[in-house]
């Protein structure tokens, strides 16, 4: 019984992480520049990797290494807005322009429509 | 002739009064008149406790210098100047400072730094390189003073701050060591000490670059802990927010740049909520400069939530309690968050 | 209840390969860029992924050690991008 319950529960978390994950991959790829492609890329490290992680503890369970994956989770959670804040500074510092949309008139749609996945 | 104008930047080093020495003797070889403007730079700004504190270091370390300028010009004709500078921003790496110097030297006409070997402004580590080479970008002439003890002396540290960053560091590191190991076999235990001796001995300085207060800073650890799950439920709904926008064809996004001032003080209570605004998708802090947080928002709800100031909340919830928290307004009613353009940048 | 002929271990496996297609996916941003950043931030999600991956194997192939791979496999990722954005902004040109 234990175990069944185990077993989904581990299923239905390693499948939320692939499915934010996958969201997070979509994005990057379809999103038109690179401070709202970072956006994004912070799904994969908050819940892609957070559900994942969680569905490795629960099959681990109570033991020694199960520790790890909290602490695996603490690092990514920790590093990594400050590697994207990095970057988006960088970005920011060397001149890249954001795409803005203007006080909500049809450039947002039109930013889409020429995004720069399309190259 | 016309005076000749020195720039002397002081820190509580040992080679202070030297170099204050050097400068004005210098100064007055080839000038008969000499106008020596003696600055400190702090780097945080004075509404935060430590800066408080730090301006009442500078004034005295100010007057202090100011009387042996006196002393060193003896009869000559000698004009001494102090200011504080840097009390209304949040200094963080040699290229502040060697802008606000920059700008300092060029609103008052000086053609000249005199800078101690030793100059070690705020926390930390020394910035004498660093700053020489972002000085040099910005054309200002400096001189180094020679001084007759260039050895290392640390900031004077009281023996109680230093025990309390030991002691930190140390069971901080002893604790990481032992989580990877095995917390029951003596031989994890014995090395683990050791490893966490020499870690805390080499690098506590460098870990806590701020003082450590032995009853309030385990409970804002606690505090924070209790942060966490707040942040997680956060994270949770502005992803699936997000994730929504991006699985839509037509991908309805409206990025826009939202300058927030935020009611927390700079360092680590700024980083943690620079962080926190970060890790939710559709908010990304792209500065931070000062309290002046610049930030790129996906949609408009994650602008909104921005708006509202929860995460600004909780942080200040983490940092200084209950009532603090509960005390300050959104920063859209104070009037502290607008939608800027991508100039701002 | 447990299908038969799906162990634990399996599914593990199975997610392992599905967020190594994502990471394959996501090297067309690596590759194409356009700026360095793009590439940067691409990485680094992918130096995610990585990490993940190497979570999920260590259930899969059951190798509890695999994590501590991936500890410092997730450090090593941090610095770089520090790193490299850092870089990138200092020396003012792009790599």
């Amino acid at each position: 019984m234990i175990e069944t319950l185990r077993f989904w529960a581990a299923v239905a978390l390693l499948g939320l992480g692939v499915f934010f994950t996958f969201v997070s991959t979509v994005g990057i790829l379809r999103l038109p520049d690179i401070y709202s492609r970072a956006h994004t890329a912070s799904q994969t490290d908050t819940l892609g990797a957070g559900f994942a992680l969680a569905g490795v503890a629960v099959a681990f369970g109570w033991r020694n290494v199960t520790v790890y994956t909290v602490l695996l989770l603490f690092f990514v959670f920790v590093t990594n807005p400050t590697a994207a804040h990095a970057i988006a500074r960088s970005a920011a510092e060397t001149g890249v322009e954001p795409l803005l949309a203007d006080e909500g008139d049809e450039t947002d749609a039109e930013t889409v429509a020429d995004g720069g996945e399309k190259r | 002739m016309a005076a000749n104008r020195v720039l002397v930047p002081l820190s509580d080093t040992v080679t202070v009064r030297q170099t204050v020495d050097y400068a004005v003797r210098s100064g007055l070889e080839d000038a008969d008149e000499l106008e020596c403007h003696l600055v400190v730079a702090l780097p945080y700004d004075e509404e935060m406790p430590e800066g408080r504190t730090q301006a009442e270091e500078a004034e005295e370390l100010l007057s202090r210098a100011r009387n042996w300028a006196e002393e060193d010009a003896g009869d000559a004709e000698v004009r001494i100047e102090t200011a504080a500078l840097g009390t209304d921003e949040y200094l963080f790496g040699p290229r502040d400072y060697a802008e606000i110097f920059a700008s300092y030297a060029r609103e008052r006409e000086i053609d000249r730094i005199v800078l101690d070997p030793e100059y070690q402004p705020g926390v930390t580590a020394r910035i004498l390189q660093p700053l020489e080479r972002e000085l040099d970008r910005r054309g200002v002439s400096y001189d180094e003073a020679p001084v007759d003890r260039p050895a290392r002396h640390g900031r004077l540290v009281t023996g109680g701050q230093r025990f309390d960053q030991l002691f930190a560091t140390f069971w901080i590191s002893f604790g990481f060591y032992l989580v990877l190991g095995d917390p029951f076999y003596w031989f994890d235990i014995v090395t683990g000490v050791a490893v966490g001796g020499i870690v805390s001995t080499t690098l506590a300085q460098v870990t806590f670059s701020f003082p450590l207060d032995r009853v309030r800073s385990p409970i804002r650890v606690g505090r924070f802990i209790l942060y966490i799950p707040y942040l997680l439920w956060e994270i949770v709904r502005a992803n699936i927010a997000v994730s929504a926008v991006i699985l839509r064809p037509s991908m309805p996004i409206e990025p826009t740049l939202a300058r927030v001032n935020a009611r927390v003080r700079s360092g680590l209570p700024l980083t943690a909520l620079a962080n926190s605004i970060t890790l939710t998708p559709g908010t990304l802090t792209v500065r931070a400069d000062d309290q002046r947080l610049l930030v790129h928002t996906l949609i408009p709800s994650a602008r909104e939530d921005l708006f509202d100031g929860g995460l600004e909340k909780a942080i200040r919830f983490v940092f200084y309690g209950r009532e603090a928290a509960g005390a300050i307004a959104s920063p859209r009613e104070r009037d502290d968050a607008d939608v800027v353009g991508g100039d701002e940048l | 209840m447990i299908p038969e002929a799906f162990a634990l271990e399996e599914a593990f496996l199975v997610a392992a390969g599905l967020f190594v297609v994502l990471a394959i996916a996501m090297f067309y941003r690596a590759v194409v860029g356009p700026t360095t950043q793009d590439r940067l931030l691409a990485v680094n999600v992918l130096g995610t992924n990585t990490v993940v991956i190497l979570a999920l194997l260590a259930v899969a192939l059951d190798q509890p050690w695999f994590l501590d791979v991936a500890l410092i496999y997730a450090l090593l990722n941090f610095l770089m991008s520090v790193a490299i954005s850092k870089f990138t902004v200092e020396r003012g040109g792009v790599l």
